[in-house]
This record gives C-alpha cells, structure tokens and sequence, in this order.
C-alpha cells in the first residue's frame, strides 16, 4: 500500500485536491515537463487510496477549498504591461543615477587618489605589509599561541641599538632601513 | 583629384571570419585612415575606440556606470570608478587604463590626461539558460546574462556641460514654431 503526503493540515489537502483536478484534466500544475505518460498508472495505484478520503474531507474542507481559489483572485496583480517608455522613465530618473563623488582627494604621501574620511589604500597596504612581518617575528620568538610577555615591545631597525628607556622591554629585531612613516620616539 | 574621405581596408578581410563569429565594428572604427590634412585645417584631434567583450554583469547594472562616466575627463572618471562599489566599475576602470595606453602608444597622443570620454556605452553580450531549482520540485530557467562595454576617448579638454532646458528656453522655442508656420493654399 502506498505512502502518500499525510498531513493533517486540511489546507493542504485541499490544495492537493486542486491540484490533483487539474492533473486529471490535463493541466499541470508548475514546469514539471516530461511527466505525463510515467503519472498514468501511478494515478491509478494512488486513487483508491485517496478518495475515500477525498469523499470524506470533500465534506469537511468544502468551505475552505473556494477559500483559497477566491483568496488568489483578490491578490495584487498588474493590469497591463509597463510600456518601455514607462520602464524608462522609472530607470533612468535622477534618484537611480549614481551621484557623482565629490570627496575625492589626493595622498600628500603617495600621490595615489583617496577619499577625504578614508585611509589612503596605497599607504595603508604599505603598513599591512610592514606589520605582518614584524607580527611573524613576534611569533617566531615567542614559539607558540598564549605566550605573549607582559612587558611592552619596541621594534629596532639596521643599526639601531635600544636605548636607556627600552630597559625591560622585549625587542623585535628587522633586518632592513627604518621605514619613514614609522618614527621613532 | 580624386582623394577618397576615408579608405578602407580591403574586403577581403570581412570574409576570412566565420558567420558565427561576430565581426566587432567597434574594433573597426580604430582602422579608418583620414588623408592628411591641408595646412590651413585646425587639427583633428585624436579618436580612441576600444571596448571589452562578454563581461560578467548585467547591461542595465552596467549603463548605470556608463552614465556617470559620459563627458568626464579620464582621470576624473578613473577617480569615480575607483570608489564605486559596483562590480563594474573595475572593469571599466581596467578598459579606460588599456585605451588610455592605447592612446599614447599607437594613437599619437601626448598627454595621458589630455582625454576626455566621449562616449560610453553598453550593449548586450550572449545569454546562457541554466535551470534553477525550487521548492518541491519545481524548477524555473535562468538566463545568465553578459554585457559588451565601449568607450571612444576624444584628445583634448572635455566639453563644457550643456544648460539644463529652461522653462523660458521651451517658451522661446514653442513662440519660434508658431511664428514658422505659413499659410497654405491661400494668396
């Protein structure tokens, strides 16, 4: 004996009523193309065991079924088809447009473009880069995760040696020139 | 004498390609050849077309860029396109860059900035069906959609951006047609 989709919803019977006429008027419900001549003997095994109940909530879910037939006609729908002119109108007015920036400026340090209330993005690689290498130091001297010291780092570059107040701290050696927009203090 | 407008390369170059291959007549527009000019003419100023074939965007995504782009200098479009968030403004960006290279290499054009956009527009490439599926077995075809990008850079300072129409300007007008008109058939 068959399965089918048991639910106790009686709205989805219904819907399952409906769509079941349709199947055996012809009209398929969706894009389920190709089906047809397999569905013929699968609808003959499946009907005697649907409908005796079909006859029986036939009864309970009448009042329901015309429900949602009618609930489909009173739904937003458009009228006639929006012309191109109509479509134009709507696609090309000012509001869709981009806005033409004006908080575009120039990096006094690089000279590449940058806006006015953002990090230049040449500048800003530059440092990414510096600090990921100076970050694999950090890990390299330190071996391993949560070994981090509490005293504060100092980075030294080529030739440079820790001065007095670089007392307890730990330093991260680079072995290239001191980049000009890190400054030392 | 017989001196031709502008000379075309032989036909036979429009055989050789096959009938499923469209021919770009963008790419074309780069090759017509003026005969020299006479001395008393004011220059021609320098013509690029390029364009960029089957990008991976939306035509009507992309016009929106494309007009924003319309009658600018090159590197206040470049500026523009660098911080939009659209897909397509990268590659519009990376299409000015190659005609701006293009531009100086082969098509004697001094100054790099001297450029102004002409003209920009976009067109519709090859669409692919491809199925998209649903809920409880259903299914639908989507198109996935392609665009071409042109642009012709024109050497020299870009225009200067026309009035907007004034109410007063269409009263004028409207005045200058009723005046136009002649009686006919009468004495």
């Amino acid at each position: 004996v068959l399965v089918l989709l048991r639910s106790p919803l009686p709205r989805l019977r219904a819907l399952l009523q409906c769509c079941w006429g349709r199947l055996e008027r012809g009209f398929l419900p969706g894009g389920l193309g190709g089906q047809n001549p397999p569905w013929g003997p699968a609808l003959a095994v499946q009907a005697p065991a649907v409908l005796p109940q079909a006859a029986d909530d036939a009864s309970e879910s009448s009042a329901e079924a015309p429900s949602l037939l009618e609930s489909i006609l009173w739904m937003a729908v458009p009228k006639k088809r929006r012309t191109i002119e109509v479509n134009r109108c709507r696609r090309r007015h000012p509001s869709k447009l981009i806005k033409v920036k004006r908080n575009i400026d120039v990096c006094p340090e690089c000279g590449n473009l940058k806006q006015k209330h953002v990090l230049c993005g040449y500048c800003y690689a530059k440092v990414k880069a510096e600090t990921r290498l100076i970050r694999m130091e950090m890990r390299k001297k330190e071996g391993g995760p949560f070994k981090a010291p509490t005293v504060e780092t100092v980075v030294l570059y080529d030739g440079e040696k820790p001065s007095e107040k670089d007392e307890g701290k730990r330093i991260i050696e680079r072995p290239r020139k001191r980049p000009s927009w890190f400054v030392q203090k | 004498r017989w001196l031709p407008s502008f000379n075309l390369f032989p036909l036979s170059c429009i055989h050789t390609s096959t009938s499923l291959q469209k021919t770009g007549k963008w790419e074309k527009k780069n090759r017509i050849v003026y005969p020299p000019q006479l001395p008393g003419e004011p220059r021609r100023p320098a013509v690029i077309y390029h364009c960029r074939r089957d990008i991976k965007y939306s035509k009507d995504k992309m016009w929106y860029l494309a007009k924003l782009i319309k009658g600018m200098s090159i590197d206040q479009a470049l500026a523009q396109l660098e911080f939009s968030d659209k897909k397509g403004a990268k590659v519009i960006k990376e299409v000015l860059l190659e005609a701006q290279d293009l531009a100086v290499r082969k098509h004697n054009v001094e100054f790099k900035s001297n450029l102004h956009i002409a003209e920009s527009l976009t067109g519709r490439g090859r669409y692919m069906k491809h199925i998209r599926y649903h809920a409880k077995g259903m299914f639908a075809f989507m198109k996935i959609s392609r665009c071409h990008y042109f642009v012709k850079l024109v050497e020299g300072p870009p225009p200067p951006p026309e009035p907007p129409r004034t109410g007063f300007d269409q009263a004028k007008e409207y005045v200058q047609q009723l005046r136009n008109r002649t009686l006919v058939h009468t004495l």
